[in-house]
């Protein structure tokens, strides 16, 4: 079921593919085995493993890829979408801290109404356990298992998935979908994914305070009626109001976006919400079965 | 980042937006102004007024000893480093604007009211709350409003469209997140003036927003945070003054989850801090800073190091660490090294043969607990 969110053997093309965090990232995405077919960059490299384009047209002609990972600095991000989206890119994952807001805006519309699936702005990416992942979510963390993953912040969910791992408990897909305010897909928007899949036995969620995600992944919960066990962890809630706390989402300001409005909706949900790292381990140890 | 409320009523000035003449305070001084006047805390949150953060200044004898007074203050945390004294408005009734982002759906939203005032996030207040959206661009946002006036007394429409002719604009020119006037006073006669201003503007933006960032340039210290990711790309907070734990921590969520965690456990953490290991490309020259900040702290007891290797490789982080803690002799707090992910035999390897004392662990439960035990050592020592 989850092949209809994203094909584990899809051609993946790399934007950005020469830069020196795209070309080392390229060779670790092809070592976990992820299919990709094309990097694209507008200068050579003597170096490159796998075929370059000038163009992300030109790259998904020639091969047929139909993802893109994107490698490029933040201000470049939104032209990099724009090009992706033009060549018949539908998949569209981006890595570079940083994206401008209004950059995010635009990149929402344009993916949004050519029927593009982005997920961004500034992510580690995702991954299919054991079969490719298009980002750079470590691999120390990483097993093919039984939870869906979703997390706003990379390092707290590279720690919690690390912990589950050495307890038995991989994934089917983890999606980190950033930390920014607009983003291409949202909590709330992987739960169908994840409730239809029969291999998905349990949802893991790390997010954080800011933002109303957190209180629309409860409505999306209630509405899915999935029956599955969900376990949160929710970061900030000794956030100082009114300073950026590292995530640009993660600004909390007057009543909106506290840690206790989403811990509420998502208990609400049913979801059990853990205090600590460890509390959450020890939550899913308790209900689900190692794989 | 939260513009201060004085630098927030420049910018709007700048955009042809009515504000009420001010002037920025930063130190105790006897400042030439007209009085009466307001004396106002210039801090990026709200509940100034019943922190004691606004007062009125009613001749010049009161104004020494009204803004010590306010530059004494913390307000929620933020000790108050600046104040506008800011001229008085003549009766006005109290109105709403704001513009902001729907995160969800990707476009703009415009609220506005007929009342406004502090009130504005109770329920009763929000009901009464017009609201549109728009496709993020000016047209859209502009014809959007115009849905909105006619539910308006009359009154009100022209100088709602006053403010939404500069406001909008500036909102996409200054790639703001958040412009909220509140209260946006309406004169007897259709006049309209800005009572108080909130601009949250976008920190990823800086690269090409040249007047904002030369403005975090000018007041490094009314914007600490923003001024030390712009100068040097990474995140510290400090929490608490007073704070006993110290933090050298990478990833803003990790940070964030062991400030909570340290906090439940009853201790103070001193600081947030997302180093960013991925920018240290082999100079020390980040962590020395960050430990020289957090040994600084008059109440820091014990230093937790904590670093993730999921993408990068210890060996290379550890020779950085053991230079760092040379470069930082005034050090004396105990430091525990949390470690964990690639190339972890290698850096432990390392460590050993430096014959450093720090003290390395690789599980992060062991490493809280260690860091908490000597923090309650150094109380009884």
């Amino acid at each position: 079921m989850l092949d209809e969110f994203l094909a584990p053997d899809v051609k993946v093309l790399v934007q950005g593919a020469t830069g020196r965090s795209g070309r080392s990232q390229t060779a670790q995405m092809v070592a976990y085995g992820t299919n990709i077919v094309a990097g694209v960059s507008r200068r050579d490299d003597p170096e490159a493993t796998i075929p370059l384009f000038r163009t992300c047209a030109e790259a998904a002609r020639e091969t047929g890829a139909k993802a893109s990972v994107v490698f490029v600095p933040p201000l470049d991000v939104l032209a990099a979408i724009t090009e992706a989206i033009g060549a018949g890119i539908d998949f569209i994952v981006t890595v570079a801290e940083g994206m401008p807001v209004h950059d995010a805006l635009k990149a929402k519309a344009a993916t949004r109404d050519a029927g593009v699936r982005w997920v961004g702005a500034s992510t580690p990416g995702l991954a299919i356990p054991g079969k490719m992942k298009m980002g750079f979510l470590p691999n120390v963390s990483l097993a093919p298992g039984g939870l869906g993953v979703m997390s706003k912040s990379g390092t707290l969910s590279y720690e919690v998935c690390y912990r589950l791992v050495e307890r038995g408990f991989g994934q089917t897909l983890w999606v980190g979908v950033g930390g920014d305010s607009v983003k291409g897909t949202r909590f709330a928007d992987l739960i169908p994914f994840f409730a239809a899949d029969p291999a998905t036995n349990g949802i893991v969620i790390v997010g954080e305070i800011g933002g109303s995600e957190e209180e629309e992944l409860a409505d999306a919960l209630i509405a899915a009626k999935c029956g599955k066990p969900v376990f949160a962890l929710l970061a900030g809630r000794s956030a100082l109001e009114g300073v950026t706390m590292g995530h640009a989402g993660a600004l909390i300001s007057a009543h909106i976006g506290t840690i206790e409005t989403k811990t509420a909706a998502l208990r609400q949900a049913g979801a059990e919400v853990s205090p600590s790292i460890k509390s959450l381990i020890e939550a899913v140890s308790h209900t689900m079965a190692p794989a | 980042m939260m513009l201060l409320e004085h630098h927030a009523k420049e910018l709007l000035s700048q955009a042809g937006v009515r504000v009420p003449k001010g002037v920025l305070v930063t130190g105790a001084q006897d400042v030439r102004f007209e009085f009466p006047c307001m004396a106002k805390a210039q801090v990026p949150v709200g509940g100034r007024g019943k922190a004691g953060g606004i007062l009125k200044i009613n001749d010049a004898s009161e104004v020494l000893q009204t803004i010590e007074r306010i530059l004494g203050l913390t307000i929620r945390s933020h000790p108050v480093r600046a104040c506008r004294l800011e001229a008085l408005v003549d009766e006005a009734t109290e109105a709403y604007f704001s513009l902001a982002f729907d995160a969800d759906s990707g476009t703009i939203r415009i609220l506005i009211a007929a009342e406004g005032g502090v009130d504005i996030e109770s329920p009763e207040m929000r009901a009464k709350l017009l609201q549109a959206a728009a496709s993020p661009a000016m047209a859209p946002a502009l014809a959007a409003l115009e849905t909105l006036l006619p539910s308006l007394a009359p009154a009100l429409r022209g100088p709602m469209r006053e403010v939404a002719a500069r406001l909008i604009p500036l909102f996409f020119e200054k790639e703001a997140v958040l412009i909220e006037i509140n209260p946006l006073f309406i004169l007897p006669g259709g006049g309209w003036i800005v009572g108080d201003a909130k601009i949250l503007t976008d920190d990823n933006a800086l690269p090409r927003q040249p007047e904002l960032r030369a403005l975090i340039e000018e007041y490094p210290m009314l914007y600490p945070e923003a001024a030390l990711k712009l100068a040097q790309g990474f995140d510290f907070v400090q929490l608490d003054h007073q704070g006993d734990i110290g933090l050298v921590t990478t990833g803003a969520g990790l940070s964030m989850q062991l400030v909570d965690e340290i906090i439940q456990r009853g201790h103070r953490p001193f600081n947030f801090c997302d180093i960013r290991t991925g920018g240290f490309k082999g100079d020390p020259s980040r962590l020395i800073q960050v430990l020289k900040w957090v040994s600084s702290g008059p109440n820091v007891r014990a230093i937790l190091m904590n670093f993730f290797a999921g993408n990068t490789n210890l060996a290379e982080l550890v020779p950085l660490i053991l230079v760092a803690l040379e470069n930082v002799p005034e050090l004396r707090q105990k430091i525990t090294l949390r470690m964990t992910g690639n190339g972890l035999d290698a850096a432990r390897k390392i460590l050993a043969e430096s014959g450093n004392p720090i003290h390395a662990e690789s599980d992060l439960e062991r490493a809280i607990d260690r860091v908490l035990a000597d923090a309650q050592e150094w109380q009884y020592a």
